[in-house]
């Protein structure tokens, strides 16, 4: 801790009681929580556009199992997917605007990426792992794999895909927040100026909206999924 | 539509279950048409650039200039110098990510039990006490409030109080750490089998006695495991904690990007790329030892 850092802590603590509760502040932090949710959701559904096609690709349920293409693609798949997930959304963020500029695009680009990674990855395990009963009888009744696919594995896993996106919204969220490191708009972003303006009571607002944010998603996210399973 | 909602009905035909599920997955439906229209038609979008052929020859020359082609300079990326130069933030950011781990299993460690529901309200056979249950409420609100700020605003924060470095970092990805690994360990707690805690109790073993050997022994694998797969998670984070907090491999790649060194960059996510790669192989292998050893 630096010289000043005990009475830094001390006034940062104290600013909770109140936080800035002004109508104007307030305006602007219910602004910038609605762009979160919006760059979270916009995000989140490029990542199932991305995740769902790869996911069941790299299942390999899509190929018969004699076919000679199975174990290449599906290899190349999974690879593909641990790349896109194995680099943070933020160094993501900072190579699109190096590449195509500072627009909301890229910022969509930046989270959609490493979680349809994640989805994907997800989503090829639960396809694995759809029971076998039902998929041999409508293999014995001579469907297609890709019949097999659409009328078998997804229909059994959809329930548990769901799912899983839903608590992933959660920490889109919270990945959401910090793409402002870039200059994308929303909590991050306002939390930057007050912090850089030593306003510690709307620093507390603006983590309280947060905070509040995060709970209603995973109250809501918590209940689907149990809704789901039961 | 009425196609994946048949199908979801069909698996769970439960009449509560199905509506809460209909009104989620049309909230979700509207959601998803209200920020793709804020983000595309109400911001500044610029989303015809995207089919602009400058932006792509922007994008295309970006690539380039991170692969190096086109300077007569050597690649950073091809010096064997400069790899042992790296190596040295690498070992930082390493250190930074083992760090925040030990200081988030610490912290889930202090609280697992009064975070646990069936301690606190004497399931596992201690006696349930007004503090205890205040303390269980208070644990758990210090969870949740921790898990909902992610680690980079943590490191905006605690750069206040510490001067920037590998432990500021390491704090500030152990404290969101500490909420996540908490929560988890706590509810591990309480699906244990409560037998042998009660049996222990019940023979007259004192607070500590149950703990070493009614509870930590049937959560310690689940706890290793739960730290383990956290560590995948913040070797990644690491890195992007350095841009704020000044240290290893993150505050590299900043200061490279505004240098316009960008095959410095390059190298800088190959040595990224090998670190997660290598804490996943890690971990995945201490897992398995885990389970089984």
């Amino acid at each position: 801790m630096h010289g000043g850092g005990g009475r830094v802590a001390l006034k940062f603590g104290l600013a909770l009681f109140p936080p800035d509760l002004s109508p104007a502040f307030l305006s602007t932090a219910l602004r910038a929580t609605w762009q979160t949710i919006a760059y979270a959701v916009a995000g989140l559904t490029l990542a199932v556009m991305i995740g769902l096609p790869l996911g069941i690709i790299a299942s390999g349920t899509i190929f018969s199992s004699s076919s000679r293409l199975r174990l290449p693609v599906i290899a190349v798949t999974r690879l593909l997917l641990a790349g896109l997930r194995s680099i943070h959304e933020l160094v993501w963020a900072v190579l699109f605007v190096a590449a195509i500029g500072l627009s909301p695009v890229a910022a969509i680009f930046a989270l959609g990426l490493p979680y349809g990674g994640i989805l994907g990855r997800i989503y090829a395990e639960l396809l694995q792992e759809a029971p076998g009963e039902p998929l041999r009888a409508l293999r014995a009744a001579g469907a297609s794999p890709w019949r097999l696919v659409f009328y078998g594995y997804v229909p059994m896993s959809l329930p548990d895909m769901v799912g899983y996106t839903f608590y992933r919204f959660e920490c889109a969220i919270r990945s959401a927040a910090i793409l402002s490191f870039v200059g994308i708009q929303g909590l991050g972003y306002q939390l930057q100026l007050s912090l850089r303006d030593l306003l510690f009571d709307q620093v507390w607002t603006l983590l309280l909206f947060l905070v509040a944010v995060i709970v209603v998603v995973d109250l809501w996210s918590g209940r689907v999924r149990r809704s789901l399973a039961s | 539509m009425k196609r994946l909602l048949a199908i979801v009905g069909a698996a769970r035909p439960r009449r509560g279950h199905l509506s809460f599920i209909r009104f989620s997955i049309y909230a979700a439906l509207l959601l998803m048409a209200c920020s793709w229209g804020y983000l595309l038609l109400g911001t500044d979008s610029r989303l015809g650039d995207l089919f602009q052929s400058q932006t792509w020859s922007h994008a295309g020359s970006f690539l380039g200039q991170l692969l190096g082609l086109g300077s007569d300079r050597t690649p950073v990326y091809l010096q064997g110098s400069e790899w042992a130069e790296k190596a040295r933030l690498a070992y930082k950011t390493l250190a930074m990510s083992v760090l925040a781990i030990g200081i988030a299993g610490a912290g889930a460690m202090l609280t697992l039990l009064p975070g646990a529901r069936n301690v606190s309200n004497g399931d596992l056979g201690g006696r349930p006490s007004r503090i205890g249950s205040l303390i269980y409420y208070l644990v758990r609100l210090l969870y949740t409030f921790t898990r909902a700020v992610p680690e980079l605003v943590w490191a905006l924060i605690v750069v206040f109080f510490f001067s920037g470095g590998v432990l500021a970092g390491a704090i500030a990805l152990g404290l969101h750490n500490f909420g996540v690994v908490g929560r988890l360990s706590s509810e591990v707690v309480e699906n244990l089998q409560p037998n042998p805690a009660r049996a222990l109790r019940a023979a007259g073993a004192s607070n500590l006695e149950t703990l070493a050997y009614g509870i930590l022994p049937q959560a310690m694998p689940r706890l290793i495991t739960y730290l383990l797969y956290r560590w995948e998670v913040v070797i990644r984070t690491t890195v992007v904690v350095g841009f704020v907090s000044a240290s290893g491999l993150g505050r590299e790649f900043r200061l490279s990007l505004s240098f316009f060194n960008y095959t410095e960059v390059t190298l800088i996510l190959l040595w990224y790329l090998l670190l997660v790669l290598g804490v996943d192989l890690l971990s995945s292998w201490l897992r398995r030892r885990v389970r089984f050893g």
